[in-house]
């Protein structure tokens, strides 16, 4: 709903909640003016229409402006219609006195007549108007519960939230959040204040109290001052206070609207309560996939590490006891062998560390603005003994941005897409290393030429313990694309697996970028150079 | 390299690596002492007088960064360190109090060794590189400020590039940290690497053979930049004829 066609119809809603609220003295004009009317349009036929159907005439305008006119003025319309048809109709006519006194029986007949069903009128209105105001009532509430309903967070509920207030009530709002202590702060939105749908804010922040502020969340009772503080309420405790304040100079809310800003307060607080539950449902599944995680680890480690620690405890064993007679070739053989294996193993523990350290989200990114021929050149240079027998070759444009990533993690997925290329293509062949700037993402690539992809969705090339081969004497528990994926999305980027145009696997890498600072920068080496 | 037998002093609390350092430095003609604590670490520093000292992080009754605080109060000795801590904060740490260079357990027993000669050598050689350097396929006559490739063409360094490459000649071949380096060029008020990123970027355009893999200005991870140098180049005058 745009935020102008909704005002209107608040407007007439507010007005609608409280009819007895406009002021009264046009309506007497109105009661004045329709027994004038009356009286001018059946007097040219008094002859023809007789006393009687003149009577009718008056109660019939009585009872049409009931459906319009307040009590007030539908009693001066009556009493009006009843002296108008005394003085006009009623014989000797132009006098108020009465010839019979069945005239005045009539008279009084009439008025009563006139009274009740003007009552009736007014009642009826009455029903009909409360019914109407209950069913704006909700509409007002369902397109804030609506609103509420998309919201994912607190702080969008919140601004939500203050966006219908402010609306509604014409005044500003803020929301502010108890923490598990109790002490309150404002939620905001970005930009400082609650925005509408095109990023217009819509009321300023009001000045409030934090003291009153604080005493309704420790008391949970709602509290009326200059603004009107409002608890939010959860299962256990006070969540936090809706304070609103209604723009200056106006009257202060009457109580069908404090209700109805009550009902909004329950909205609200139900909402909050939900994201909450989430929460709650999001961390347990979380914690359950943490077990899962940890339980095929033990498995996959118990396998993955013993496998080399009887290699390393067997070549050790026969090295140390003197009565083998090792030749010096078998020796070196078996000490070779020790070292590959402590450094799989210790692969295989950082590996297990990394990925666990990400998925727990521990600490923030370490992250700086890096230069990403740099960070290339690390994982070449990280893998320099690995790669000795692949032709590695490199498509690196000169202009490309810096980005701003933890530079370990970005040479880490790298340094795993390059072993991967590595363990499943046969050594003499290509692999290429490509960056490229795409809007505001970098595209940084490792393609093979290699047997390409297995068959099969390459999104399950991600899964933890996944391995393009699943029995091979390939070292390693497939950690690595898991670990690159993320550590990608650690980044706001992501990582994705595809088919090389022209043969073989290709990895692709892509992370956001901030292109209007590095023109900065070269700017300024410009003035630098002619300095 | 003088004939007199050079000292090591380890500083490790794990009996293993402890065997294998000094079977290791042993077997290629090392000295070697070796302290468990933090405190015996100090104080046989002290006596012994070593020309190079690796250090464990952590030791049973302290830090390893206290010990090198302590040593660098009162010499240059060369430090290594040799640790299982990855975090980049860190090492960073350890480069700050002091330590030349920085060894990831599990090591390579070749690659410790080569590091450890390599920083006897240069602590040796008491003068810092001066006159005219070889980095890759330029000679740089840093005293003249001209550069010149191997066709006798001169390289132009704009005067950022020139605080940068002088900044990092004057640390040798030690690491020298962002931090350190920003401050050299432009002062203490700037504190992020963007423009340093961009600077180095196009010195190595100028200097490596093949930028994209530098095998002079190398980057140390999170840490800051090490400029590695060929060796001493002909004399000036050659530089100036060419």
């Amino acid at each position: 709903m745009r935020p102008t066609a909704r005002k209107s119809s608040f407007d007439r809603f507010l007005r609608d909640l409280h009819p007895g609220e406009s002021a009264h003295w046009p309506q007497y004009v109105q009661a004045l003016a329709a027994t004038c009317l009356c009286t001018a349009c059946v007097y040219p036929f008094n002859r023809t229409l007789g006393l009687f159907n003149v009577a009718m005439c008056y109660v019939l305008v009585a009872s049409i402006a009931a459906l319009r006119l307040g009590r007030g003025a539908a009693v001066l319309l009556c009493v009006a219609n009843m002296l108008a048809f005394d003085f006009f109709f009623v014989p000797p006519a132009f006098s108020f006195e009465v010839m019979d006194t069945r005239y005045l029986f009539m008279l009084g007949v009439m008025l009563v007549v006139a009274l009740v069903i003007a009552n009736l009128m007014i009642s009826v209105r009455r029903h009909r108007d409360l019914a109407s105001a209950r069913e704006r009532r909700t509409a007002v509430l369902y397109a804030m519960s609506r609103e509420l309903a998309v919201a994912t967070d607190a702080a969008s509920m919140a601004a939500a939230a203050v966006r219908n207030i402010c609306a509604v009530f014409h005044s500003t709002a803020v929301v502010l959040m108890a923490d598990e202590a109790g002490r309150l702060t404002p939620v905001q939105a970005a930009g400082g204040g609650p925005v509408d749908a095109e990023d217009h804010p819509v009321c300023e922040l009001p000045d409030y109290d934090p003291a009153i502020a604080q005493h309704v969340v420790d008391r949970a009772e709602r509290c009326l001052r200059d603004a009107i503080y409002l608890p939010l309420l959860g299962t256990r405790r006070v969540r936090g206070v809706i304070v609103v304040r209604p723009a200056a100079g106006a009257r202060p809310l009457p109580s069908e609207q404090l209700q109805l800003l009550d009902a909004f307060a329950a909205q609200l607080s139900l909402s909050l309560q939900r994201v909450r539950v989430a929460q709650a449902a999001e961390a347990a599944r979380l914690a359950a996939e943490r077990v899962l995680l940890c339980n095929t680890l033990l498995a996959s480690i118990s396998h993955d590490l013993r496998t080399p620690l009887a290699a390393i405890a067997g070549a050790g064993s026969l090295i140390s006891q003197a009565h083998y007679s090792l030749s010096e070739d078998r020796r070196t053989t078996l000490g070779t062998l020790i070292e590959r294996k402590a450094r799989d193993m210790s692969q295989l523990l950082s590996n297990v560390l990394e990925l666990t350290k990400m998925e727990l989200g521990a600490g923030p990114l370490n992250a700086d603005w890096h230069a990403i021929d740099d960070l290339v050149a690390l994982a070449l240079r990280a893998h320099e003994t690995r790669l000795a027998k692949w032709r590695v070759s490199l498509s690196l444009p000169l202009d490309l941005p810096l980005i701003f990533v933890d530079a370990t993690l970005i040479v880490q997925i790298l340094g795993n897409l390059l072993e991967n290329a590595t363990k499943y293509t046969p050594p003499g062949t290509a692999i290429m290393i490509a960056a490229a700037a795409r809007a505001d993402r970098m595209l940084v690539s490792v393609a093979d030429r290699g047997p390409g992809l297995p068959p099969g969705d390459p999104e399950r090339l991600f899964e933890k313990f996944r391995r393009g081969r699943t029995e091979s004497h390939i070292a390693g528990v497939g950690l690595g694309l898991a670990i690159c994926r993320a550590a990608a999305r650690l980044h706001g980027g992501e990582v994705r697996a595809m088919t090389h145009t022209g043969g073989g696997a290709r990895f692709e890498v892509s992370l956001p970028v901030n292109k209007p600072e590095l023109q900065r920068i070269v700017e300024f080496d410009a003035s630098s150079v002619s300095a | 390299m003088t004939d007199a037998m050079h000292a090591i002093l380890i500083v490790e609390d794990d009996p293993a690596i402890q065997n294998v350092l000094r079977i290791l430095f042993e077997a290629n003609g090392l000295r070697v002492v070796v302290a468990e604590t933090a405190r015996r670490g100090e104080h046989s520093a002290k006596l012994n007088r070593p020309d190079i000292v690796v250090i464990d992080l952590g030791l049973p009754d302290g830090d390893g960064l206290q010990v090198i605080s302590a040593i660098r109060a009162w010499s240059s000795v060369p430090i290594i360190i040799v640790s299982a801590r990855t975090a980049e904060a860190q090492r960073l740490a350890a480069f700050e109090n002091g330590a030349d260079d920085y060894v990831l357990k599990p090591f390579s027993a070749p690659e410790l060794l080569a590091r450890v000669r390599a920083m006897i050598r240069r602590h040796a050689r008491a003068d810092r590189p001066k006159g005219v350097l070889q980095l890759g396929e330029v000679l740089v006559d840093m005293t003249l400020r001209v550069a010149r490739n191997r066709d006798g063409r001169e390289v132009r360094f704009t005067p950022l590039e020139y605080r940068i490459l002088e900044s990092l000649l004057r640390h040798g071949d030690r690491i020298m940290t962002h931090a350190a380096l920003i401050n050299e060029v432009w002062g203490p008020t700037r504190d992020d690497t963007r423009a340093l990123r961009v600077y180095i970027g196009s010195l190595r355009r100028k200097l490596e053979g093949d930028p994209s893999r530098p095998r002079h200005i190398l980057t140390e991870l999170g840490i800051g930049y090490r400029l590695v140098i060929d060796g001493e180049g002909p004399s000036g005058p050659a530089l100036q004829t060419a």
